[in-house]
């Protein structure tokens, strides 16, 4: 055999290796997170410190201890906020009105960050280029799931950094942290786990999420339905009312929550050795059955995309609803029992608590941040396949952007329609199982009378993607999850009228109990075409990512 | 250092399995040091995968693949030895040219950092921009000048040229003859049938997963068909009986005076009857790489 390029026995000499190649990566995972940690920690270190301190200036003596007892006696609202426990103590109130949405914000920041880091970095290919050198797919993985504990302890910092400010009790405000900081950790580990058994970024952040919210809601059956508080035990969520800071401070249910950490950790780093880098532990079929009939039209493409994802939020929606639906008469008949709770409740805001109507009214004004956040993410997702070039050979063709974008809009529209009749229905059907006396077309009526939010957080993903393509998902949940925490925050502290009035839901009838707010739907419907047409004009001049 | 008996590349009955894909299929191939070596097929034949096997990326179904006598799914060990560069090159959007670079030197088989800087003047990569602006071509520079700066015995090359302008091109291909010249090894996946027959001394031809013939270029070309062109002084009737010959095909009278014929194998018989006519000029010509490469596959397609 002839050689052009005889081989020589030397080579030349090679440079040494660096010492640790897990150092780089480490590096370069901390800066992946870094400024998301930032910014939840902020939020959380930040909300939670400003509740604290609104309390004192507002609160201090002003509300009766039997009131407030009344309150946190409440299956309604302690099936929605957990059980309200010293809320004579700012700490204590804190934790009960923020420590839900702390740590929801906290875990689903860490388990989004969890994917992205792992299957999201798979997925780029980016990993490859790492694993080509001398790192494991298990250090990788143990790399993330090290700086994901560690931002969690971060949060969790922050909370507790933040209480102490606001001048409330240490131990209470060492084992909230530890329960926020404990949520994040566990929702990073999720991410991680999730990310080592699908294939696809997308797909994996949804089992995250899911697992987690899947907690939330196992929490709230357990605060509600006496003889299943045993699912507290099975959430981080949960342990935040067996914890209980300020009020009891158990330290020992903290225990469940390293459990809760270390298990979903333990498995992650298990599975990531012995498998293939690029695909999760359950693939799915390279080959579908049958061509898609849908994908002959821009309408059916759009509706192709919007079906599986639709079907997903209508099944979550459904369950928690389904579940508010069955909790009607238990919480009815203690209302009944024990009148002077159903005024008290009315009181401090819940008015009409007292009939089926109203209870599912006041559970249906929530209704609006899951719908709005579906929106959102659908969005979302369209600015994604822009910024991985998915969208080039579409928009290559005699494709308009507004055309495409329009029609996307429209299918999403049409989807949180769908999205909130479903919840409706499960109410209604959960309702009726225990004779709650909850007509259909009242509980249609009241989940489909919160669809106008969750337009406007169409109408605002659809700003950002003309204008910040970067925040789609951010901007676009503001009108429903920023909304509802500023009504809940006006509320508490007896805010201006006009900063209450910022928020959707402050023009939200309370649909059944209520006729719906004619003027308040209209406007909110003006709004959404608003932020709509602005954002797809932007869309339409704006340079394609990707 | 590379050990020296052990080959830089070794599959070993090599299988990959993807439901009921087959993508590979009992591959065995040695790649003794210092070779460069080609790997062809379409698209869809298995190139990567191989490739990706070998990188202890994916976990073969059957058989094993070693890199200088270590385990490829031993990848502290095994890629102390090898530096890679992908198709598709992807780096992480947020981080400039030369903290990609500085990220691989900091997990590779070590990095002669001069020679880097001396690789990023002549590939001409501009490595203080973030790598969200560069275009496909200037990635892919990125990928390449972290391989050739890490001097590793065995450099992992999958279509490390697709996205790059011609003169860069030919700069990759000093790199690799300057790689080869110190000993490195070079397992090279390409379409550019050009380039491999530039820069490669042996080919593995891959089909539908399977690898249908190893060969040194040469060897592959004597073994294929030549083009034999002749022209004659005047017409010779007795020459009709040249098709029949062993090894002739494809004759063709271009003029009465000219004519083409395929041959494989010795040209004995067809010497001999050329010899009992007035030849004034005879030309032969080698195949391309191209021409062996389509006449693979087009039998196959047949």
């Amino acid at each position: 055999m002839t050689t052009r390029t005889p081989p020589r026995a030397a080579a030349t000499a090679r440079p040494g290796a660096p010492a640790s190649p897990g150092t780089a990566v480490r590096r370069l995972t901390v800066r992946q997170v870094r400024r998301g940690t930032l910014v939840v920690a902020l939020l959380c270190g930040g909300l939670t410190a400003f509740v604290a301190q609104q309390y004192e200036q507002t609160f201090s003596g002003a509300v009766g201890l039997d009131s407030l007892a009344a309150l946190a006696d409440n299956p309604a609202i302690r099936t929605l906020f957990g059980p309200a426990l010293a809320l004579d103590d700012p700490g204590g109130f804190t934790v009960w009105r923020t420590g839900t949405v702390a740590a929801v914000l906290a875990g689903i920041w860490a388990a989004l960050a969890g994917t992205r880091v792992t299957r999201g970095e798979e997925e780029a290919g980016r990993a490859d280029l790492l694993l080509a050198g001398r790192v494991r797919p298990a250090t990788l993985v143990r790399t993330a799931l090290g700086v994901l504990l560690t931002a969690g302890a971060v949060i969790g910092a922050a909370v507790v950094a933040g209480m102490l400010a606001a001048g409330t009790a240490v131990t209470g405000a060492v084992l909230f942290g530890a329960l926020v900081g404990g949520t994040a950790m566990a929702g990073g580990a999720l991410g991680v786990l999730a990310g080592q058994l699908v294939t696809e970024r997308r797909s994996a952040s949804g089992l995250a999420v899911a697992v987690l919210l899947a907690g939330l809601l196992a929490r709230m059956v357990g605060d509600g339905v006496a003889s299943l508080a045993w699912l507290q035990w099975l959430s981080p969520f949960g342990l935040l009312g067996r914890v209980a800071p300020y009020a009891l401070d158990r330290a020992a249910p903290l225990l469940v929550l390293v459990v809760l950490v270390a298990v979903p950790a333990v498995l992650a780093a298990v599975l990531a050795g012995g498998r293939d880098v690029g695909s999760g532990r359950w693939r799915g079929r390279d080959r579908a059955r049958t061509p898609s009939r849908l994908l002959r039209s821009l309408p059916g493409f759009a509706v192709h995309r919007v079906r599986r994802p639709t079907l997903t939020w209508s099944l979550g929606v459904g369950a928690y609803y389904l579940l508010i639906g069955l909790l009607a008469t238990a919480m009815l008949d203690f209302l009944r029992d024990n009148p002077v709770f159903a005024e008290l409740a009315a009181d401090a805001g819940f008015a009409r608590l007292a009939s089926v109507e109203g209870y599912a009214a006041s559970l249906f004004s929530l209704l609006a941040v899951p719908v709005g956040a579906y929106a959102a993410a659908r969005i979302a997702a369209v600015a994604g396949d822009e910024a991985a070039s998915r969208l080039t050979l579409l928009y290559s063709r005699p494709v308009g952007r507004v055309r495409w974008a329009g029609w996307e809009a429209v299918a999403v529209a049409v989807g949180t329609v769908v999205v909130a009749a479903v919840g409706g229905l499960a109410t209604w059907a959960g309702a009726s199982w225990v004779d709650a006396g909850l007509g259909l077309g009242g509980a249609l009526g009241g989940a489909l009378s919160v669809v106008p939010v969750a337009l406007l957080c169409l109408g605002a993903a659809l700003l950002a993607l003309g204008w910040f393509p970067q925040a789609v998902l951010a901007v676009g949940v503001l009108p429903a999850a920023g909304g509802y925490l500023l009504l809940v925050l006006a509320d508490s502290f007896g805010w201006p009228s006009w900063v209450r009035g910022l928020s959707p839901f402050a023009h939200l009838a309370a649909v059944p109990a209520d006729p719906v707010d004619v003027a308040g739907l209209v406007g909110m419907l003006a709004v959404a075409l608003v932020l709509a047409a602005a954002g797809l004009a932007g869309y339409a001049r704006r340079d394609l990512r990707g | 250092m590379a050990p020296s008996a052990a080959p830089a590349v070794l599959l070993d009955s090599l299988g990959k399995r993807f439901g009921a894909t087959e993508a590979v299929v009992d591959l065995s191939l040695a790649v003794p040091a210092g070779e460069v070596f080609g790997f062809l097929g379409p698209n869809g034949a298995g190139k990567s995968t191989t490739i990706r096997l070998l990188l202890g990326l994916l976990r073969p179904t059957t058989g094993r693949a070693e890199v200088f006598g270590d385990a490829a799914d031993d990848v502290e060990r095994a890629h102390r030895h090898l530096a890679y560069v992908p198709a598709d090159v992807a780096l992480w959007p947020g981080l400039t040219g030369r903290e990609c670079l500085d990220l691989l030197a900091g997990v590779g088989p070590g990095t002669d950092t001069a020679y880097r800087d001396e690789l990023v003047e002549r590939f001409g990569l501009d490595p203080g921009k973030r790598a969200r602006a560069y275009s496909t071509g200037n990635r892919q520079k990125v990928a390449l000048v972290a391989a050739f700066a890490t001097r590793a015995p065995l450099l992992v090359l999958d279509e490390p040229t697709s996205g790059l302008d011609p003169l860069v091109e030919r700069e990759f291909r000093r790199c690799i003859a300057e790689a080869a010249g110190r000993g490195q090894t070079v397992f090279l996946s390409s379409h550019q049938l050009a380039e491999v027959e530039a820069v490669c001394t042996r080919v593995g031809i891959l089909r539908a997963g399977r690898l249908v013939e190893v060969a040194g270029l040469e060897e592959l070309r004597r073994l294929r068909r030549s083009e034999v062109t002749v022209e004659l002084a005047r017409p010779a009737p007795g020459l009709e009986r040249i098709a029949g010959l062993p090894g002739v095909a494809d004759v063709r009278w271009t003029t009465p005076l000219q004519l083409t014929l395929a041959l494989t194998g010795p040209p004995r018989a067809v010497l001999r009857a050329l010899g009992e006519v007035d030849v004034v000029r005879l030309d032969v010509r080698e195949p391309s790489l191209e021409e062996i490469f389509l006449d693979y596959y087009g039998r196959a397609a047949a």
